[in-house]
């Protein structure tokens, strides 16, 4: 009895301990807001010391690489160049609010938003987009570039006296390195690289690109982070290699998740996964220093979370919120929302393979035209909450020759019936349409878009019956051409007019409607050749005029909208300039402290 | 038989059924539709068939099913899980990152249901039908049946951003360094290395992801708590108890909530079970990466490595949290200990 009633008193005082414990640890920092100073000044003095120590163990479990990353990080000189840049607590941090979406560091393995934003603090390219225009091309590491007149040879100048956060001189032989290791590892961004031959230093300020065959979107290709140029003497030092066994061979990618070796105005600090990419100041760079000290990308996966820690102060920048929380936000004084246009495209795919759907209905190209007719795109632009475009075809808006939105056709129901009359179906038909489901993009909800689909054509007599399902279930249906009628979406792989190649016939997405050599017309395959390697821009305008024309009768393809995205940035911060390849570009903010 | 014998024959059981679930998830995850390809491989790379058959044969999907599963049995008899599609990483590597992190915020939250719900549903049973046993069944109501996302959100705009007492999402503050990696659990790791300040901002963080999902076990902890007392308190023996002159805190404490806690160490014991396999909702929101983040992207990229993985993590924790429930129950109830 005795004894019990010990142990039970113990319990209870344990209970009470740990209570409070809670109770210490809340009251030690009572404002939510002032969390952010007072958290960086500990971690700041922690830097030099603590970083490496607490990194290595963390990253053990991939102790296969662990002795070799330890020795060799210490000539690199990383933390201390790190720690120098950002002296203790005073420094000036922007934190951006971001899913998380990223499997490594590595430029060149790496396809992805989040880590392609950490690259664009970290290093550089040749060319690259205009802050606020993405189909405007301008220089970086290159002062200058002169393309022959066959299209296939380009010579840049790199500009001169640009050296690596480590100190190592940037030369042409890095560029070569870089672009020829890109090429061998095969990864996800490999494919940027498939029109180039053979990447040459001709001396240590020239490179030349040979391509096997005319690419006019080379350039728009180059502003892609896998064309980062990295210190070659660095990343060989770490088990970096070229060559057509990259892909087995390379083993530079653990280093690469934890340090950066390249040129531009940050070094990357560390990277906790699932958690912070933290990025500093590069003593070294070579152009105008940043007004910031540190850049932390702070993993948020829920579009909520980052509504809530940007107006509670964690985070100074939103970039993923759905059309409600923008809405929300708008009121808010302390948060502006800037908006930008995608080069993202929503469309609806009738398959020309006339068994895909029933009696081949989505095959007729009059029945396309119905379809297009029936839709009130002009309402599709309130889903977004944002102001989206409504492109006339496939091609969307805003590239290179592409048409605005005065020629998109407004909507006329008699005549869509007309037309359903004409092909046959003057009581209508019933078609199946398939959608992802649960797969966040632009913030737009796609069965709210289905429905929309669904209502607008019952009115022209069309019933839709609504076919959602998991992404990666709908996606290999897709790929396999097996949709007669389907709701989708595009984002350009690189930001140039031939990156829409690809819904010509024989290209990725026009084979997913059955668009192929066979069961086009030639007119339109010598216009997709012709596009496919013309670089006169004048010529280029022409080609793609005349393919936007033929669309607009024979595409399968109808555009629903081109959504823009709204980026929410507290007022703390100055200088953003939406630029939708570049979602956060570092060196043209500044931040209030 | 002895409690030893009783546990090694519990245990003994759990392999065979551990062995019979890794062929069923295997089945069942290579049978659903979609291509593990086409979810790691962008679209243009899907167009080149080279870089498709090399990534078929680099990840064992060219072999014939059967083919695969028993280089997985060989590989698991060597305690090797493989390596995820999605992360490039070890599985066991994978586990050992997101699954400390599940067990600090499952035994937390478990933690406060407990001294939430037990004491509610003994006062809501003590005081039957009194309006304090009202209030009691509408908390465990609301506990029992308010989404858990949306308590966590309401629960954000309330702490964090009204009141100002908690930190946002996340499990430290920003840009502070991570305390080194000994057990995983943040709190336990600055508390081994002395790291305070760590260890302050690991508790408030954790503070509130543990009581939104306590608060829906709380309400379960409370209904079996209180209608077990119930059954208990009229029984004969309590009458007795009170015959002989026992104090009524005695009677409660020590005559009928002893015999009460059965149902309730069950509940408490999967519901522990459950937190630790994934609070998908509440580690999304406060960006929380526990094992149901990992169950979630696993699944949706189909990397199939992870979702065996994960699956027989499930299944050993269930395992195992019966496997203390039973024992529990043997402290209990005597007279368990002979049957």
């Amino acid at each position: 009895m005795q004894h019990s009633t010990i142990k039970r008193w113990s319990m209870l005082l344990i209970a009470l301990a740990i209570v409070a414990v809670f109770a210490a640890a809340c009251a030690q920092q009572p404002a939510a807001p002032a969390p952010a100073p007072q958290a960086q000044a500990p971690a700041a003095t922690q830097a030099p010391a603590a970083a490496a120590p607490t990194q290595a163990p963390a990253a053990a479990p991939k102790a296969t690489e662990a002795p070799k990353a330890a020795p060799t990080s210490a000539p690199a000189a990383q933390p201390t160049a790190a720690a120098k840049a950002a002296p203790a607590g005073t420094g000036n941090q922007l934190v951006v609010g971001i899913a998380h979406d990223l499997t490594t560091l590595d430029p060149g393995r790496g396809y992805e938003i989040a880590g392609g934003l950490a690259h664009k603090a970290i290093y550089d390219t040749l060319v690259t987009t205009a802050p606020d225009d993405i189909t405007k091309i301008v220089p970086s590491l290159a002062e200058k570039w002169d393309i022959s007149s066959d299209g296939k040879t380009y010579t840049f100048n790199l500009k001169k006296g640009v050296k690596f956060s480590s100190g190592n001189e940037m030369t042409a032989n890095d560029v070569k390195w870089s672009y020829d290791r890109v090429k061998g590892l095969q990864g996800n961004p490999s494919f940027l690289f498939s029109t180039i031959k053979s990447v040459d230093a001709k001396d240590p300020n020239t490179v030349v690109i040979t391509l096997d065959s005319p690419d006019p979107a080379l350039l728009a290709k180059m502003t892609f982070m896998a064309f980062a140029v990295l210190d070659s003497k660095t990343v060989q030092a770490q088990g970096g290699v070229t060559g057509a066994d990259a892909k087995a061979n390379d083993k530079a990618q653990q280093w690469l998740d934890q340090h950066s070796a390249g040129t531009g105005p940050f070094v990357l600090k560390s990277w906790t996964k699932d958690n912070e990419i933290t990025v500093e100041k590069n003593p070294n760079y070579w152009g105008t220093p940043s007004k910031l000290d540190r850049v932390i990308y702070k993993n948020l996966p829920q579009s909520a979370s980052q509504k809530l820690a940007l107006e509670g102060g964690d985070i100074d920048i939103a970039l993923e919120l759905n059309a409600d929380q923008t809405k929300a936000l708008a009121s808010n004084p302390n948060v502006k929302i800037v908006q930008g246009p995608t080069t993202d495209i929503f469309f609806l795919l009738a398959n020309k393979d006339k068994s895909m759907s029933p009696k081949g209905v989505m095959s007729d190209p009059k029945v396309v035209q119905a379809v297009e007719l029936a839709l009130d795109r002009d309402a599709f632009k309130d889903l977004s909450g944002t102001k989206s475009g409504v492109p006339p075809t496939i091609v969307g808006l805003g590239f290179l020759g592409s048409w605005d939105e005065s020629k998109t056709p407004k909507r006329d129901v008699a005549k869509a019936k007309q037309l359903l009359a004409d092909a046959g179906y003057p009581n209508g038909f019933e078609v199946d349409m398939e959608y992802p489901t649960k797969f966040n993009r632009d913030g737009l909800d796609w069965d709210t878009m289905a429905q929309k689909v669904q209502s607008d054509l019952a009115e022209a007599g069309i019933k839709v019956n609504l076919k959602p399902g998991d992404l990666q279930t709908v996606l290999a249906n897709y790929r396999a051409g097996k949709e007669g009628f389907s709701l989708w979406q595009w984002g350009a792989d690189f930001p140039d007019t031939n990156d829409r190649l690809a819904f010509l016939p024989e290209g990725i997405v026009g084979k997913r409607a059955g668009w192929t050599n066979a069961t086009s017309d030639p007119n339109i395959q010598k216009l997709r050749d012709q596009a496919a390697v013309e670089t006169d821009p004048q010529k280029r305008v022409q080609v793609w005029n005349d393919i936007q024309q033929y669309l607009m009768d024979n595409s399968p393809f109808i555009p629903l909208i081109q959504p823009n995205r709204a980026v929410a940035v507290s007022n703390k911060v100055s200088g953003y300039t939406f630029n939708n390849q570049f979602l956060v570009q570092p060196l043209l903010l500044s931040k209030q402290q | 038989m002895s409690v030893t014998d009783y546990v090694i024959r519990r245990v003994l059981i759990v392999i065979p059924l551990i062995i019979g679930l890794t062929l069923v998830v295997f089945l069942v995850s290579h049978m659903l539709p979609g291509d593990p390809v086409a979810a790691h491989l962008g679209q243009r790379s899907m167009e080149d068939p080279a870089i498709v058959a090399a990534f078929r044969q680099e990840w064992g999907l060219d072999q014939p099913l059967y083919v695969q599963y028993l280089t997985f049995l060989k590989n698991l008899s060597q305690g090797n899980l493989g390596v995820s599609i999605h992360t490039k990483q070890p599985v066991m590597d994978d586990l050992g990152r997101y699954f400390p992190a599940s067990i600090e915020l499952a035994v937390t939250a478990v933690f406060f249901a407990i001294l939430i719900g037990i004491p509610l549903g003994i006062i809501s049973a003590v005081k039957r039908n009194h309006p304090v046993d009202h209030g009691a069944r509408v908390v465990s109501l609301l506990g029992v049946s308010a989404p858990v996302f949306w308590l966590a959100l309401v629960g954000l705009y309330v702490f964090y951003l009204r009141l100002g007492w908690l930190p946002g999402p996340g499990r430290l503050d920003t840009g502070m360094t991570e305390p080194t990696h000994i057990t995983g659990m943040f709190t336990v790791d600055s508390l081994i290395t002395g790291n305070m300040t760590a260890f302050a901002s690991a508790v408030r963080h954790l503070f509130l992801p543990a009581l939104v999902l306590g608060m829906a076990t709380a309400g379960l902890v409370t209904r079996m708590t209180r209608s077990s007392m119930l059954e208990v308190l009229s029984s004969d023996y309590i009458r007795t108890a009170r015959a002989k002159g026992a104090s009524e805190g005695r009677v409660i404490i020590q005559h009928a909530l002893r015999n009460s806690m059965i149902p309730t160490v069950t509940v408490i014991g999967l519901a522990l079970a459950d937190i630790m396999s994934g609070a998908v909702l509440t580690e999304t929101i406060f960006a929380w990466p526990g094992i149901g983040r990992y169950a979630f992207q696993s699944t949706v990229s189909l990397d199939f490595p992870s979702i065996i993985g994960v699956t027989l993590l499930i299944a050993v924790v269930f395992a195992l949290a019966n496997l203390v429930v039973d024992i529990t129950y043997v402290f209990l109830d005597p007279r368990l200990r002979t049957a």
